[in-house]
């Protein structure tokens, strides 16, 4: 049943540090994710989780292992990966059907695909009405489904999302999840999904992976076996708090060594 | 720094409140208000000019009647002379702004493209706009020639360097994940440039741009009035010489009016460049 997604073999990315220390963000990671599959990491604050996935997104070049999507090598930027960034991405002078149709433009995508296609996402995000509007206008929340859309427009197989609620408050974050959820219920992206948010990892995707603390390493592997159209009331299952339970202990004492480390070395 | 760096107002809260869209063309009642207000500055300005003079608050050798003025407009309007040293003023600010304006384009780029480079030099850059320019006029005809070419060589140096400093300043302050987006996306330099950077520096290039026009008529004007043999600012200091008040108040106004044109112009142009963007 399963084809390969995101293969990741014995990744390792060092950071030469100029005159300090040469740092060790990523460590020897092996994981594998099947087509079709929605998996979060969680770890502690600076383990490596952005190194991590610039790596998937062909934008870092690892210092030794590879990546696969789909069976073939990444080398490089790649229109087989789409990125949703934590930060606000969306482009200030261009309303959100432009937006929308901005990655699209760049991959040399018919000029009359890209309307349509540009709709269809504004669509799935919920953003009719706004088709006119530039960012100035639009919510933070509403920012980052323009940019979502523009991300799904162009149609990636696999969707790498670091922290892209971070910025937003709890109630757009929780909505936000959903409709994530929702959307990748529908189009089957291979997704690729960074947060600290325990719970949003929890409640999200099919399996968490945990990070350790510098050099970061996948420590725990965790299946996620809620029910496929979870809403955010499993929170209060028991189910729900045996997963972050367990996730949590081993997040701890990462945590705490990395904090240690931090605090010694400064 | 600050000084010379026109920063463009960001106001920036995550939660904009989201209008219907199509429900939002206040623009021409505050465009008709401001030109109802500058139309009431006016006359309301001649009304003071007039009474003063009337009143003889101030000596017409210093501040000419209104009623005198007024007809040397008319009549000066009329003359090949005017036109002439009109011209000659336009095209010297027409060449210093777009040259200038180009030419600081260029350079604030490739401080941008290699930091190094814009790191060296900015405090030159910086410090060169302190200096009376008019200084290097020998040097110039020197190089050029007693003709305008002096005159137009300062004044794009005048417009030319707020423009670098304003383009380097947008680019360098770019949020760096736009630049991620385009190398996620695969965009070739020129892509990046035209349809990331730029744009997204606009803001600073157009407060720039802003900038250049105001130092190319500062430029070319006062150099005309210290050195050169024609055009508006030649005229104005040729008749303060020769003590014609009432012709010199005219040349004034029209260079006066001449500035306020181009800012008008500038800020319409700057509201079409920046459509849509906060605050505008
Ligand atoms: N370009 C770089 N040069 C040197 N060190 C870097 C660079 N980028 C990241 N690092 C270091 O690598 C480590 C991992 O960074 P990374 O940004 O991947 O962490 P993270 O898990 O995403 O953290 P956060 O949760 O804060 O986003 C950090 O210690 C960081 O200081
Ligand atoms: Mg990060």
């Amino acid at each position: 049943m399963s084809q390969p997604g995101i293969q990741i073999s014995d990744l390792s990315v060092e950071f030469a540090g100029g005159d300090a220390d040469p740092v060790t963000a990523v460590s020897g990671v092996s994981q594998e994710i099947d087509a079709h599959r929605f998996v979060s990491i969680v770890g502690p604050s600076g383990c490596g989780k952005s190194t991590l996935l610039n790596v998937v997104a062909g934008l870092q070049q690892p210092t030794a292992g590879s990546i696969m999507i789909d069976g073939k090598p990444v080398t490089g930027p790649d229109r087989r990966i789409g990125l949703v960034f934590q930060e606000d991405s969306t482009l200030p002078w261009k309303t959100t059907t432009d937006n929308v149709a901005f990655g699209m433009r760049i991959l040399g995508v018919a000029k009359r695909d890209q309307q349509r296609r540009a709709q269809e996402m504004i669509d799935l995000v919920g953003l009719q009405g706004f088709e006119q509007s530039y960012p100035a206008m639009l919510s933070g929340g509403m920012r980052q489904r323009v940019a979502l859309a523009r991300t799904l427009a162009q149609q990636p197989s696999v969707l790498l999302m670091d922290e892209p609620f971070a910025a937003l408050d709890q109630q757009t974050r929780i909505l936000l999840g959903a409709e994530v959820r929702r959307i990748w219920r529908q189009t089957k992206q291979t997704v690729l999904f960074v947060t600290h948010d325990l719970s949003e990892a929890i409640l999200m995707s099919q399996q968490v992976w945990v990070m350790s603390y510098r050099p970061g390493r996948i420590i725990d592997v965790i299946d996620v076996d809620l029910p496929d159209d979870r809403d955010a009331s499993v929170v209060s299952t028991p189910a729900f708090n045996e997963l972050q339970n367990r996730i949590w202990s081993t997040l701890q004492q990462e945590a705490m060594r990395g904090f240690v480390a931090e605090s010694t070395a400064a | 720094m600050e000084s010379t760096v026109a920063a463009p107002v960001k106001t920036e809260s995550p939660h904009t409140p989201t209008p219907v869209p199509g429900r939002r063309r206040k623009r021409p009642s505050t465009g008709l208000l401001s030109a109802v207000c500058t139309f009431g500055l006016l006359v309301l300005g001649c009304l003071f000019w007039h009474l003063g003079s009337a009143l003889a608050w101030w000596s017409p050798a210093t501040i000419p009647p209104l009623t005198e003025v007024t007809p040397a407009l008319v009549e000066i309007l009329g003359s090949g002379e005017f036109w002439g040293d009109a011209g000659r003023t336009g095209f010297e600010i027409a060449i210093a702004f777009v040259g200038g304006g180009a030419f600081g384009l260029l350079v604030g780029i490739g401080f941008w493209k290699a930091p190094t480079i814009g790191r060296v030099f900015e405090p030159y850059l910086v410090s060169f706009y302190a200096v009376p320019l008019v200084l290097f006029y020998p040097v110039m005809i020197v190089i050029v020639g007693i003709n305008q070419w002096s005159v137009i060589i300062l004044a794009s140096i005048m417009a030319g360097i707020p423009m670098a400093l304003n383009t380097w300043v947008g680019l360098s302050g770019l949020p760096p994940v736009y630049l991620k987006l385009a190398r996620s996306l695969g965009c070739n330099p020129r892509q990046t440039m035209f349809e990331v950077a730029l744009p997204a520096a606009a803001p600073f290039i157009v407060a720039g741009l802003r900038l250049a026009v105001v130092y190319a008529l500062i430029g070319a004007v006062a150099m005309e009035f210290v050195t050169a043999s024609a055009g508006l600012g030649f005229r104005i200091r040729y008749l303060y010489e020769s003590f014609d008040t009432v012709e010199m108040f005219v040349y004034v106004l029209v260079v006066l009016a001449m500035s306020l044109a181009l800012t008008f112009l500038l800020s319409v142009a700057e509201r079409a460049l920046l459509r849509g963007r906060a605050g505008r």
